[in-house]
């Protein structure tokens, strides 16, 4: 009996040192993992209106060499209170953080935001162009 | 020796496990004797001027004590005109349709208090109870006092309360018609025609229109007087020019507005903490079950307007609108 619960205690010794050694993975100031992924691109790009409607006429066209995100909204959009929906590549991020209605009324200066990848070590900035819809 | 006494700690351990599981027998409750009664409140959501706060009254006593004599409510403030305590007790039969049989007069309402008489020998029943929310309880608290009476002298009440009502305003099912029956003031809470809408002019806060503009989609708008980009070959009256801010709303169809099946209620507290001060003055592409919020140009009064529906071909829609004066 008294053999047994050594070997049990010897075992438990064991696997409580294995989980110990767990390798820690490195985190950014966001608590993000970084991981060992370099690409770097937009996949996808949605606008919503304040009712969370989609504003878009058609999908956005997103040229990843160009770096620019084309979207065509309604005729009458109010582009002052619009919410932007970005789809990353796996593991990577956007900068600014997109937290509440962004303006975007001023259509001589785009607004542009930067996709960071998820090694932390690439960073491409895409500016998105509105085009309102005309009769 | 120690194998045996290791047996008897398990066994005792499983008649400790088995005895505390055993299930308690069901008896019977007593019957109360004495008259009793109960009440609920059916009617969820705000409490608003000009529809009813609905509840039901339940009374009984033991058949060999006597029946019932009469049934009384008594509100703090006296109800509207068709504030009524239903005479007919209601069960539901198999096909779970509420069927209604006569158990007394027809109330009567003397001030605050109605009251039913019962005419069939009856010693339970549950009456339901409408209290038409009248003008005067605006902005106040409201109080119910459920009572019952035997014939072996028993009385039993039932207080319910105190109910807040709301402040807001309410006004249903509007036609909207283009560039006929257009003109929209939250102020008035109406819709004025283009004839009548000349002597209101300055109370107009929102215009209602349809275009159907090749390459775009304007559809149904609501649209402030001064947002003239949106109003195309729209004649406005003389002194019309509020400029109202206006933001679209999907997917909230407030129950009193849209009578549909979603249990959402806008209350005095939405109306209070809305933002809208960056919103425009325009509203495109209107549809059924969408709606906007609304603060008029002076701040005074905020609303929202809900679209119960949209006709394309014949260029209008219906609109209910819910109030709120904020000065």
């Amino acid at each position: 009996m008294l053999k047994n619960i050594k070997w049990i205690a010897a075992m438990m010794l064991t696997v409580s040192v294995l989980v110990s050694c767990k390798e820690d993975f490195p985190v950014d100031e966001d608590g993000l993992l970084i991981t060992s992924r370099s690409q770097c691109y937009v996949s996808n790009f949605e606008l919503l209106g304040p009712d969370f409607q989609t504003v878009r006429v058609e999908n956005a066209v997103i040229d990843t060499t160009a770096q620019t995100i084309n979207v065509k909204v309604f005729y009458g959009t109010d582009l002052t209170n619009l919410y932007p929906q970005f789809t990353l590549v796996t593991d990577a991020k956007l900068d600014p953080k997109i937290i509440g209605k962004v303006d975007f009324s001023d259509l001589s200066s785009p607004k542009q935001y930067t996709v960071v990848s998820g090694n932390r070590k690439v960073r491409k900035t895409y500016t998105v162009n509105l085009t309102v819809q005309t009769p | 020796m120690k194998n045996t006494c290791l047996y008897y700690f398990l066994v005792l351990i499983g008649c400790l496990t088995l005895s505390s599981c055993k299930e308690e027998e069901y008896a019977i409750p007593t019957l109360k004797q004495e008259l009793q009664n109960d009440v609920i409140k059916r009617t969820l959501g705000p409490n608003l001027v000009g529809m009813d706060i609905e509840f039901a009254y339940a009374m009984a006593l033991p058949k060999s004590m006597g029946k019932l004599v009469s049934a009384e409510v008594e509100a703090t403030i006296a109800g509207g005109e068709s504030t009524y305590l239903e005479s007919r007790s209601f069960y539901t039969n198999g096909s779970g349709e509420d069927v209604g049989i006569e158990v007394g007069s027809k109330s009567v309402n003397s001030g605050g208090k109605t009251t039913v008489t019962f005419t069939k020998d009856t010693s339970a029943a549950t009456l339901r109870y409408f209290y038409r929310i009248p003008g005067a309880a605006k902005g106040k608290e409201v109080s119910f006092k459920f009572s019952a009476q035997a014939s072996n002298g028993q009385s039993v009440s039932y207080s319910m309360g105190p109910y807040k009502v709301a402040e807001m305003d309410l006004v249903l099912d509007l036609d909207v018609v283009d560039s006929t029956k257009a003109f929209i003031s939250i102020e008035d809470m109406a819709v004025y025609t283009a004839a009548t809408a000349g002597a209101n002019a300055s109370k107009i806060d929102l215009v209602y229109l349809y275009r159907s503009i090749p390459n775009i989609t304007f559809s149904h708008g609501l649209v402030a007087p001064s947002a003239k980009t949106y109003l195309p070959s729209v004649i406005l009256p003389a002194g019309a020019t509020r400029n109202t801010k206006v933001q679209k709303v999907w997917n909230l169809r407030d129950f009193h507005l849209a009578r549909l099946q979603y249990g959402v209620y806008i209350d005095d507290l939405d109306f209070q903490q809305l933002n809208i001060s960056t919103a425009p003055n325009y509203a495109i592409n209107m549809r059924a079950e969408a709606g906007v919020w609304v603060e008029t140009e002076d701040g005074k009064y905020r609303a929202y307007v809900y679209v119960n529906s949209v006709n394309n071909s014949g260029r209008s829609a219906k609109i209910s609108i819910k109030r709120y004066q904020m000065k």
